[in-house]
């Protein structure tokens, strides 16, 4: 029953990274209708960034201050000078585009870095434990789900109370009616994809101590990520929320109980789920 | 005989009626226009009749056959071909190749491994017939793409006819056309429908009353009144529902 | 001027045949084995661009078939096998045939952003397969294989002789690419372009389009299978590379590069690809990143691949109505 307990707790703490994540992809693709390959990339780049300001400077919160800004430059460039260009070409252009520039990443970071696993060191008090359920369980990852769970409410708060938050909800929901408003369109499909770059990065960040920076870590949660917003439906953050939970849960059961298999089944639930019922748990219909 | 029967066609989308209870047949070389103000249900009955959508409920007859629930490609191989009100060709090839594909259809040479379509004497000759017909043999090697827009309807028309049908539906055929192009256009859907069924639909009262042996007004998804043109345009209903408010 | 025209048509392609016939007397052993490698490649990547340049849609799932004709390739030709050459190929090659349909029925109505992930995910679901299957496919230690001789008569072809696998890899994936060719002008062949602009449509003038796709799919699936049947035979080896998304992403990076908008266009990137890795995989370990730019690059200003530079430059590679880009 403890063991259950403490599965559980790791599968929150991988929900919550997992949203973090895909929350930014469900907005882009609910928005400018592109799947965006890089996004995990982003994520990857965040973590080693903080990871080499940390060897710099020392300094944890720097690095989670820091290296989520850095993202938000690099996805804003990102948009403006390579999607924005792709885009006329057609959606097969926009995806080859954010595929390549996933691959190039990759490599990049190995080149830089070099491909071995580097480890980040938790900050002294948040490497502590703390007892529940009668086992002492790691405060980090805690933490990480608690950033989760505090950002996600941030984001709502944002996106259903302020104007610009209203903007881009309208943006997701229907585009062409947006820029017929007179809104500048573009700026923010900008915004919302440096936004989700540094959301992602963020999300690096505190996944490097948990998980190891290494030049895999991108493709295993893009995998995770992209069932999460077709499960979700592609556009939903509510959706991205429960998704982000089923997936963790199931991600953080299934390795102990379908060891070699629980990557397929990740993926078979995302087959099954664009042949059954394409649009997801909250999305739209096309 | 009636080449087309609709028998009751009820369709809802999440809740809300579009069409009640329509019933009309077209007959044999019957040209019949569908008419009435925006929303009230005309492309939806098209959508119907073409296999698009399926109906909530009633049945559509094709030659005495029932074919409401056929799909799109069955019902275009018994002789129902349509067209599209906004433009809906294959951009990308030449002309020749848009109108070749349903002359190629019509033959049965869909999917075959070993026959070269641009090879086979009796498809060319009858695509580049249907070409002349409706004007566009020059411009055979240009891409779709690259046509004027009365062009692209006309390639839009013989893209419909390349199947040999029997029934067309010719959705909105004057679209988007000048006063001149509409008169062509008359003129050339009178010549090239002769030998067929046609059901138009059509906002151009010119173009209504030009082509159409019968009409049928449709008003939030009912048919108003059905009968010739003359009685239709003494119709008083149909007069303050309709024709009334955008002048004869 | 129409009949010195049709005979020029030929020159160049009989002069690149002459050439591949010639090239084991004159290139050394290493540059041969490029060659064959490139051979090899340019089927998996031709049959790789009907999905993309023609049917216009985009697979990352591709290196499943090639895997599986891999695979059951090293199963026939394995230890203790004793399945003779064209009988493996063959069968491997009809196996993969029927992957690629069971592949298409699931995929029937499926486009764009949906499509790509679903291959994706198909792709990844065989090389959890492999992987778990270890007792079959060896695993992470691959399965090694010995290439049958051919029987000819009175005499036996050494197939282990780098010559002799190259002229049967020209003269099978040759006459296969040929056939590709022919089938792009094929009645089906042309039906695919049609369902690449305007699907819908294509069921409106009378066809049906899940029997298209389903064509598509088991011819394009069978054509990488053969691939993949070339190359575990080719390397004597499988491992779980063949089968991995790894490989899918050779294949578009091959594919695009080359160029999506000329039948040839592929065969050029398989060629380009697989020389560029061998010249610079001496000079870097990070060659992929070389690759990466080069294919973001061609993304960015250069849709057409090579082959749409060199059509600009020189009108070679003159497009033939099939394709965007």
């Amino acid at each position: 029953m403890q063991e259950v307990a403490v599965y559980f707790l790791h599968g929150l703490a991988y929900a919550g990274l997992l949203f973090l994540v895909s929350s930014g992809l469900t907005l882009v693709f609910g928005m400018m209708n592109v799947l965006n390959f890089a996004h995990a990339s982003f994520y990857m780049l965040g973590a080693y960034f903080a990871y080499s300001l940390l060897v710099y400077t020392g300094n944890f919160w720097l690095a989670l201050v820091v290296s989520p800004m850095a993202l938000f430059v690099l996805g804003a460039l990102v948009e403006r000078f390579l999607l924005r260009k792709v885009h006329e070409l057609g959606h097969l252009h926009e995806l080859l585009l954010t595929f390549g520039l996933a691959y190039i990443i990759q490599e990049g970071v190995k080149w830089l870095w070099g491909t071995n696993p580097q480890a980040m060191a938790i900050p002294s008090f948040l490497a502590e434990g703390v007892n529940i359920f009668g086992v002492t369980y790691p405060v980090y990852r805690l933490f990480v789900f608690g950033l989760a769970v505090a950002l996600g409410l941030l984001m709502a708060l944002a996106l259903y109370t302020t104007r610009v938050g209203i903007i881009v909800r309208a943006a997701v929901d229907d585009h062409d009616m947006v820029s017929a408003l007179g809104i500048r369109v573009p700026l923010v499909f900008m915004g919302v994809f440096a936004f989700g770059a540094a959301l992602s990065g963020f999300a690096g960040v505190i996944a490097g101590p948990l998980l190891t920076v290494f030049p895999g870590m991108a493709h295993t949660i893009l995998v995770d990520a992209f069932v999460v917003i077709v499960v979700g439906g592609m556009g939903s953050l509510g959706g991205a929320v429960l998704a982000s939970f089923i997936i963790g849960e199931l991600q953080s059961f299934g390795v102990i109980l379908f060891p070699k298999f629980s990557l397929a089944l990740i993926y078979m639930l995302m087959a099954l789920v664009l042949v059954v019922r394409p649009e997801g748990l909250f999305g739209e219909r096309q | 005989m009636a080449i087309l029967e609709i028998r009751d066609i009820f369709k809802d989308f999440d809740g809300l009626r579009v069409l009640t209870g329509i019933s009309l047949s077209v007959e044999e070389r019957e040209r019949f226009a569908v008419i009435g103000p925006n929303g009230a249900g005309k492309t939806t009955l098209f959508n119907i009749v073409s296999g698009k959508f399926r109906p909530s409920s009633g049945t559509v007859m094709y030659d005495g056959d029932e074919i409401t629930r056929a799909p799109m490609h069955q019902r275009n191989r018994r002789g129902l071909s349509r067209s599209f009100q906004i433009t809906n060709v294959f951009q990308n090839l030449s002309v020749f190749d848009n109108v070749l594909a349903g002359v190629c259809s019509h033959a049965g040479l869909r999917y075959n491994l070993l026959r070269r379509p641009h090879r086979n004497q009796s498809l060319c000759r009858r695509t580049e017939e249907i070409l002349e017909e409706v004007g566009l043999w020059e411009f055979r090697q240009t891409l779709a793409r690259e046509l004027a827009y009365g062009q692209q309807r006309a390639l839009e028309l013989a893209i419909t006819l390349s199947t040999e049908p029997r029934l067309v539906l010719l959705d909105e055929p004057t679209a988007g056309m000048s006063r001149q192009e509409t008169e062509e256009a008359i003129r050339m859907v009178r010549r090239v429908t002769e030998r067929m069924a046609c059901m138009i639909i059509e906002h151009d009262m010119n173009v209504v009353f030009s082509l159409a042996e019968r009409i049928a007004v449709l008003h939030y998804g009912m048919i108003l009144a059905c009968g010739r043109p003359e009685d239709i345009r003494q119709d008083q209903r149909v007069k303050d529902a309709y024709l009334g408010e955008q002048g004869s | 001027m129409k009949g010195k025209g049709s005979l020029l048509r030929w020159f160049w392609p009989l002069v690149a045949v002459a050439v591949l016939v010639a090239l084991p007397a004159i290139l050394p052993r290493y540059q041969l084995r490029l060659v064959n490698e490139a051979l090899i490649f340019s089927l998996f990547a031709v049959s790789y661009n009907l999905l993309l340049g023609y049917a216009g849609l985009l697979s990352f799932g591709h290196a499943m078939f090639f895997g599986v004709g891999a695979y059951t390739t090293g199963l026939l030709a394995g230890k203790g096998a004793a399945m003779p050459f064209f009988g493996a190929l063959a069968l491997a090659t009809l196996v993969t045939t029927l992957v690629g349909f069971a592949v298409g029925v699931l995929l029937l109505r499926v486009r764009g952003t949906p499509f790509a992930l679903l291959t994706l995910a198909f792709n990844a679901l065989f090389y959890a397969i492999a992987i778990k299957w270890s007792d079959l496919t060896g695993g992470d230690d691959g399965l090694k294989l010995f290439r049958p001789a051919i029987d000819v008569g009175i005499t036996q072809l050494n197939t282990n002789a780098h010559s002799v696998f190259y002229y049967i890899t020209l003269l099978v994936v040759g006459v296969t690419l040929l056939y590709c060719w022919y089938f792009t002008r094929t009645s089906m062949g042309r039906t695919v372009l049609l369902m690449r602009e305007n699907e819908e449509r294509l069921r409106f003038v009378g066809y049906n389009t899940s029997v298209s796709r389903l064509i598509l799919f088991t011819f394009t699936g069978s054509l990488a299978g053969m691939a993949g049947s070339f190359y575990a035979l080719f390397f004597s080896f499988v491992s779980l590379e063949a089968i991995s998304i790894d490989m899918t992403t050779r294949v578009l990076l091959m594919t695009f590069i080359g160029g999506t908008g000329h039948f040839l266009g592929p065969v050029l990137g398989a060629g380009v690809y697989i020389y560029l890795q061998d010249f610079l995989s001496d000079l870097t370990d990070r060659w992929p990143l070389i690759m990466g730019v080069l294919f973001i690059l061609i993304v960015l200003f250069a849709p057409g691949g090579l082959s749409g530079i060199i059509r600009s430059a020189t009108g070679f590679f003159v497009r033939q109505d099939n394709a965007k880009g």
